[in-house]
């Protein structure tokens, strides 16, 4: 089993829920935002000698949610202050983006990491289709024509040309090309059945987040494992990551009034302000197929936020306790859905950094050895 | 839009008679038809609205004199053809069989020809490409979009006849090494277009034309299968009547305003 450290990078100065997205940037103080920038690359740093195999990263826009409106930047600091662990973008929002100039970024970051790249591309939050003015019908049909120009741009010995739906490019040659051959490992997400269905059709791991039930995540993987099989790929656990929100502290007690506390200023300070744009682009447009999908994503959410703590850790949506109990909440996801990474998110809203820092050396010092039979 | 009615007349060569048919005004171009037969698609109708389009019926097929009985004889009727047209040399669009013609035209008369496109050309069927199991099989792999595949109305002995001439055009070769080692001769600019699901002519076709044709270009048609021209006749006719117009400048986004 392996274990990858994410940050979400929050800005967390903010005592009051801004009440719009995109949130106005006037209060951001940039001299604070560098002392964030430097704490927050050096504890992903030090993921590396906390026992994590990856360090991860991701893509948001125009929000205090997350300070990372391109992960690469993120991976490229990184990849200077590590040497071996795996740098996971999860990762680019392919649809808003120019897949050459992310297939050049990732080619970068894998070589000048030394082939350390887990390379992600994923849809985003349906409000960020509005941060760069792409159509969110536009959304699945966009990301499949993206990879497959990208994993293109990856492997052409020649230079080519590609005539798209959406993308047209007369003659590419990257340079570089990735360090790993073919190319560096590709990650994208899936919620339900639909999303596991197109992941399963690429060379691709699946990602989960927000899982609200075991069962309906345990039925999407299983969706996702046959699609592969018809496509000629074998699945294995390293093939499935379940993103999780953690705490892990010296006591039950102590994570968990940490966990409420990081929990609440998560879901109503920062989740807040991309409501309204939320709702506007899934009632307005087809950013998911159906309607079963989108009141599937909305409920996700909802439940999260309705949810005791309790509820959440019995839910398999968050690991949260001693380093006892963290360990066996992750056997229970290991075992139920055959996951083979698990992504910690611990710095969760607010959560003070000293109590992320505790969570790592636990995590190195208890957790993991305990786990070395996964 | 005008209406295309192309016209069919019979050209006494010195290598034998050839069966040509032909449409539309203007800039000439010579349009070579894939093993399917001499089928009009709505791509070959679009380039007659700007280009008068001289589309030939290799010899043997549809019941017509077999005045070539190889792809390098066929090559040669058409030079003959070509010089008997006049006006220099022709832009030449060849599809699957016509694009493996199309290549040993470029390669054995290079005066007549100034630019090439290639539609998924067979004849450089890389070893370990993927082989169908039976016919049913091939036809399947032609398209992404089969309902987009106009109905096959030929007679059924002029299906079988076609069949029989296409395995005497193949020889039974899938790999032409001759070929492959006269990709050099090419002078004209050369477009290839593959189907970017193509399994019937591998990608390491079009990266080996690339490689070894001077001025040559490679295009990938996202969602297009073999049959380029019916999976996706707009992004076809795109490229190729921008290549066409426009030669090495196409490789420049034209603005707006152009």
């Amino acid at each position: 089993m392996k274990f990858s450290f994410f940050h979400l990078m929050p800005w967390t100065e903010l005592t009051e829920a801004p009440e719009e997205w995109p949130t106005p940037n006037e209060s951001y103080d940039p001299i604070k935002g560098k002392e964030l920038y430097d704490r927050y690359l050096g504890t992903m740093a030090r993921a590396e000698h906390c026992g994590f195999d990856w360090v991860a990263a991701n893509e948001h826009h125009f929000s205090p949610y997350s300070l990372m409106a391109n992960c690469n930047l993120v991976g490229a600091a990184l990849a200077q202050r590590t040497s071996t662990i795996k740098l996971a973008m999860l990762g680019n929002l392919l649809p808003l983006l120019n897949p050459i100039r992310v297939a050049e970024e990732y080619a970068m970051l894998d070589v000048m990491s030394g082939g350390r790249l887990v390379a992600g591309f994923v849809r985003g939050i349906p409000h960020e289709y509005i941060a760069y003015n792409v159509s969110p019908d536009e959304s699945r049909p966009r990301m499949k024509e993206a990879l497959s120009l990208i994993l293109r741009a990856w492997t052409e010995p020649e230079p080519f040309g590609w005539e798209g739906e959406f993308y047209q490019y007369r003659s590419v040659s990257i340079w570089p090309r990735p360090y790993q051959k073919p190319h560096p490992r590709i990650l994208m997400s899936a919620s339900n059945d639909e999303s596991a269905e197109f992941v399963g059709q690429f060379p691709s791991m699946v990602g989960m987040t927000l899982i609200i039930d075991l069962d309906i995540a345990a039925n999407t993987l299983d969706c996702y494992r046959r699609v592969r099989a018809a496509h000629g790929y074998e699945t294995t656990p390293e093939d499935v990551l379940l993103s999780q929100q953690t705490c892990i502290a010296d006591s039950d007690e102590e994570a968990r009034a940490h966990m409420t506390e990081a929990l609440k200023y998560f879901h109503r300070i920062l989740m807040r302000p991309q409501q309204d744009a939320q709702r506007i682009v899934l009632q307005k447009t087809r950013f998911f197929d159906d309607d079963r999908q989108r009141e599937f994503f909305v409920k996700r959410l909802n439940t999260l936020k309705g949810r005791t703590l309790d509820e959440q850790i019995e839910a398999g949506s968050v690991i949260c306790g001693s380093p006892r109990s963290a360990i066996k909440q992750i056997r229970r996801l290991h075992k139920v859905l055959g996951a083979g990474v698990i992504n910690v998110n611990m710095k969760i809203g607010n959560m003070p950094n000293q109590v992320v820092d505790r969570g790592m050396e636990l995590f190195r010092d208890e957790v993991r050895p305990a786990l070395r039979d996964l | 839009m005008t209406r295309i009615v192309f016209t069919e007349h019979e050209v006494e060569l010195p290598g034998g008679a050839l069966v040509v048919r032909s449409a539309g005004a203007g800039h000439p171009i010579l349009h070579l038809h894939s093993a399917g037969g001499p089928r009009i698609s709505p791509v070959v109708e679009a380039l007659a609205q700007r280009y008068r389009v001289l589309a030939p019926i290799a010899p043997g097929f549809s019941g017509t004199a077999r005045s070539a009985k190889s792809i390098k004889s066929y090559a040669d009727l058409l030079s003959q053809y070509l010089e008997r047209e006049g006006g220099g040399a022709i832009d030449v669009i060849g599809q699957s069989f016509g694009g493996w013609v199309a290549l040993w035209l470029a390669a054995r008369h290079p005066d007549c020809v100034d630019h090439l496109v290639l539609e998924a050309p067979a004849g450089l069927r890389t070893p370990g490409a993927w082989e169908p199991r039976n016919e049913a099989e091939r036809r399947r792999k032609l398209f992404v979009f089969p309902d987009r595949a106009p109905a096959d109305t030929r007679e059924p002995h002029i299906l079988q006849g076609d069949q029989e001439v296409m395995n005497q055009y193949r020889d039974n070769v899938a790999f032409d090494d001759e070929l492959a080692n006269s990709l050099g001769l090419i002078k004209a600019r050369t477009l290839v277009l593959m189907g970017a699901q193509d399994e019937l002519i591998p990608a390491e076709s079009g990266r080996l034309l690339k490689a070894r044709v001077r001025q040559s270009h490679l295009i990938y048609i996202f969602k297009a299968a073999h049959a380029l021209e019916i999976d996706q006749p707009e992004r076809v006719f795109r490229v190729i009547s921008d290549f066409l117009t426009r030669g090495e400048g196409f490789l420049v986004k034209a603005s707006a305003s152009a």
